[in-house]
């Protein structure tokens, strides 16, 4: 048989799907009018009904392209000779199942059609000034160059691990309507995926530069800015270069392959000029481990906006939001949550609602899913902030409650003015001028429930409550005590509001005037708490959300707004509980009101105190009927709390050295014990 | 047996080919019917326009109260309605295209029943009054595409001025006019043409 003639497809068959074949060869492959046939062509091959010629002529060949290779879309083949074993019968199954996806490609109506989904961080001053700078250049490309300016052409994004600094690069992407490039670690592949983040298709590139042989590396990241050129030409476009330090670390003095790829980095973004529209975006939640020549004007331009984790505001906004989606029973109060999830980050929120569904999960087996409080509650315990993962101080304390600790009603309502009131009652705090207390001090002899009161009030409340020891502070290298014990205070700060605890406070911090030389480690952790507690200012890097100003006639704010606004304004600080026995020992800057503003006495128990730290150390004590209470608060005078509960202990044990099947213990047992026992304070104590 | 076969096409392609006649005509009417009611839809959008930039409260009419709101609810009142019926002629647009397609569906599936006793001797076999079967074949199935396509491009102009964006409308008869395709009618009026001995042959 002859060799087929590719022609081109005449204009009245275009969009037909017609092959147009002389009948002759219809005939000998078998074909009918209109039967399926496959061509196959170098590069790909095309689908079409066989139709006969016009002028009925054989060695012939025309095929419409309708349906074929992708690659013929743009290189439509023509001037080919084929086999005519190149043209195939295609068998025909009947249709069963279809499967259409749309892809719309158009921005004007992406832009249309923004959905109504906008994760609450985004809604901040932060997507405003990115969006400036996106659009500013789109809109206004002849006015930036009258007027001499380059627009910006970096931002550095910089915030703690999954505050969202991501996802808020990718939301504003989509929204803008710009395409993305994103650049990666070390992995090996450039591949192109369609974002699925935001429900507004996006086309991402991803780059992933770091490569083991050298110069490959550098030859990658050229690659992507070549790439984010190209992109631009079509619209705005983003370069995201995520976890910018561990791409691009500080230089050091050996010829590490990073120093190569930090050197291209700055070339390339002198490079971009300005006639290139598209803007270079770093993520880092380290910024000092950047190398300082990328952080400048010119290159990161704007630098340093700050994501701080959330406030209480934003983490209500973003429980709504990650709680839509999901089935929660309406008696959840998502401000209640917010107020208990004090320093949880974004991923950390969204890390709970997965948590809580799993738990319902599992109670509920597959029947019908509601997630309810105590599923939260649950999850609560599970997911722990992420500020405070790798934190000193994060101690997990059995709960106290205040009813566990006998007498001391005074110093109780102290604490719970400084410590639950500012929580509960931000508005009335607020209206009287009244702001929560920088610190309060507990001083008294020991074993007077100092530490227990501390720890019923962390649990009362629902701050985040770090203590910290001497241990935990102390390093036999210089510096680093100060440094751990500043970095503490800067977490705590991140979970405000929080309750920092510092029990023996007179043996961890120093005092200037007793004698001690000026420059030992105490003094100098002394300064640092002396700074912390009061000092000029926060460093810039701390500052989260966006600074509001309460204000005391906000009318059209409803209520409970108004309360966590006040509540965010109050309750920003760290609070600082210290807890010693030698209050003389401690440094008289350190006791100025404005820093140890409360400084409480927490006595040795007197008679009637002692008689309900009795009442409570034998409630779980089957005590016989003879027992005297009030004769043995008589007999324990010095006697502090934990004396007395070590003298019902010793009585319950010599009531078991008589019997071993006890079932009570009796008055003699007590009377005996108290021989037994010796008060651990003294007069001089007390005094 | 294939003469048989051969007269039931004929018969079925007679049928398709005057529906198609009657559809071209029909088909012609309701676009003529369109072109005024773009034009009113033009001036409507013109009019809130203008509308827009006028500032009433330097005007006399700023003792009337309201009067910016009212007249925004009249214009976009009068659009709906001329948009409704715009609606209504694409409905009967849709029906004759449906029509059509189900016709020449027709014709093609009795063609394919009956490939076994039809060989393509038979079938590309013409005369000079009677077309051969496969070009006949041809000329409807181009005139159904061509149908479909022409719907398709005048629903989805008509959507996207449903939309209310002025500026898109102010150039509403234009862009209606722009898809307007007199080669393919002629086309279609060719093969009317072409067939017309073989349609009065019966």
């Amino acid at each position: 048989m002859t060799s087929l003639k590719l022609l081109s497809v005449d204009s009245s068959d275009r969009g037909s799907q017609r092959c147009r074949l002389g009948p002759g060869l219809m005939t000998a492959l078998g074909l009918s009018v209109g039967s399926p046939v496959l061509v196959s062509l170098p590069r790909g091959s095309c689908l079409c009904i066989a139709w006969p010629r016009p002028d009925l002529a054989e060695g012939f060949l025309q095929v419409d392209m309708k349906c074929c290779s992708p690659y013929f879309l743009r290189h439509p083949p023509s001037r080919l000779t084929l086999d005519p074993e190149q043209v195939t019968l295609v068998p025909c199954p009947k249709l069963k199942g279809m499967k259409i996806s749309v892809v719309v490609q158009s921005v004007e109506f992406k832009r249309n059609n923004s959905p109504r989904f906008v994760h609450e961080l985004v809604k901040d001053m932060l997507k405003a000034s990115l969006r400036e700078m996106l659009q500013l250049p789109l809109l206004y490309p002849g006015t930036l160059g009258s007027l001499g300016v380059s627009c910006p052409k970096g931002v550095l994004l910089v915030g703690p691990p999954g505050v969202g600094k991501t996802q808020l690069v990718r939301k504003v992407v989509g929204e803008v309507g710009a395409s993305l490039v994103v650049v990666r670690g070390p992995e090996v592949n450039c591949f192109q995926t369609l974002s699925t983040v935001s429900p507004i298709y996006l086309w991402i590139w991803m780059f992933q530069v770091v490569r083991s042989r050298p110069g490959e590396s550098e030859e990658m990241l050229r690659g992507v800015f070549t790439q984010a050129c190209a992109v631009a030409e079509e619209g705005p476009c983003v370069l995201f270069l995520d976890e910018l330090d561990s791409l691009f670390p500080r230089r050091s003095g050996s010829s590490a392959p990073e120093n190569r790829l930090v050197a291209q980095l700055l070339t390339l973004m002198d490079g971009v000029d300005r006639s290139d529209r598209f803007l270079v975006i770093g993520a880092t939640n380290r910024p000092d481990s950047l190398d300082p020549a990328l952080r400048r004007p010119g290159r990161f331009d704007r630098e340093q906006v700050i994501i701080g984790p959330p406030t209480l505001r934003q983490r209500a906004a973003i429980l709504s939001v990650l709680c839509e989606k999901m089935p929660v029973c309406s008696s959840v109060d998502l401000t209640e949550l917010a107020q208990r999830t004090t320093g949880y980050v974004g991923s950390d929120l969204s890390a709970l609602c997965r948590e809580a569904a799993m738990h319902a999960m599992r109670e509920n087996g597959s029947g019908e899913q509601t997630v309810a409080l105590k599923h939260f509650l649950v999850a609560l315990k599970l997911v722990r902030p992420s500020c405070l993962r790798s934190s000193l101080g994060r101690t997990d304390l059995a709960p106290v409650a205040w009813e566990q600790i006998g007498g001391l009603d005074d110093i109780k309502l102290k604490l719970r003015q400084s410590i639950e009131w500012p929580l509960m009652y931000p508005e009335a705090f607020s209206r009287l001028g009244l702001c929560r207390p920088r610190g309060v001090l507990l001083y008294g002899p020991p074993g007077c429930a100092k530490t227990t009161l501390v720890r019923a009030a962390a649990s009362a409340s629902n701050c985040t409550f770090l203590s910290v020891s001497g241990a935990d502070l102390y390093s036999p290298y210089v510096g680093d005590s100060e440094k751990a014990l500043s970095q503490l205070f800067r977490q705590a700060r991140a979970c405000a509001p929080c309750v920092l605890f510092l029990d023996e406070i007179d043996s961890v911090i120093g005092s200037r005037c007793n004698g001690q030389a000026p420059s030992s480690v105490q003094t100098r952790l002394l300064s640092v708490l002396l700074n912390e507690m009061d000092g000029v200012g926060l460093k810039t890097l701390e500052r989260r959300g966006t600074q509001k100003i309460l204000q005391v006639e906000g009318a059209e704010e409803n209520q409970t707004a108004e309360q966590m606004s006040s509540q965010e304004v109050c309750n920003k600080d760290v609070m600082v509980v210290a807890a010693t026995n030698r209050p003389d020992c401690l440094d008289s800057a350190l006791l100025r009101p404005g820093r140890l503003d409360h400084i409480l006495y927490v006595p040795p128990p007197d008679q009637q105190a002692r008689l309900a730290i009795l009442k409570v150390c034998t409630k779980s004590m089957p005590v016989a009927p003879d027992v005297c209470l009030e004769e043995l608060v008589a007999g324990t005078d010095l006697y502090s709390g934990a004396d007395l509960e070590n003298l019902c202990k010793e009585a319950a044990l010599l009531a078991l050295e008589e019997n071993m099947e006890a079932s009570s213990i009796k008055h003699v047992h007590f009377l005996q014990s108290l021989k037994k026992t010796k008060p651990s304070l003294t007069v001089q104590q007390i005094q | 047996m294939s003469k048989s076969a051969l007269l039931t096409i004929h018969q079925a392609l007679r049928r398709s080919f005057h529906s198609l006649e009657n559809n071209q005509k029909l088909w012609k009417s309701v676009l003529a019917e369109c072109i005024p009611l773009m034009a009113s839809l033009e001036n409507l959008a013109e009019q809130s326009r203008a509308l827009s930039n006028v500032q009433i409260s330097n005007t006399p009419l700023k003792d009337f109260p309201e009067v910016e709101e009212l007249l925004r609810f009249k214009l976009s009142q009068a659009m709906d309605t001329v948009l409704c019926k715009l609606h209504e002629n694409m409905a009967s647009l849709q029906s004759l295209r449906d029509s059509l397609t189900n016709q020449v569906s027709t014709v093609v599936q009795l063609y394919e029943q009956n490939t076994d006793t039809l060989d393509l001797v038979t079938v590309t076999e013409r005369s000079a009054t009677i077309p051969s079967v496969v070009d006949m074949l041809e000329w409807l199935q181009d005139a159904e595409r061509h149908y479909r396509q022409q719907f398709v491009r005048r629903k989805t102009l008509l959507h996207a001025l449903s939309s209310g964006n002025l500026n898109f409308l102010a150039t509403a008869t234009k862009k209606w006019k722009e898809l307007d395709t007199p080669g393919a009618e002629d086309q279609i009026t060719d093969t009317l043409c072409k067939v017309s001995f073989f349609v009065e042959s019966s």
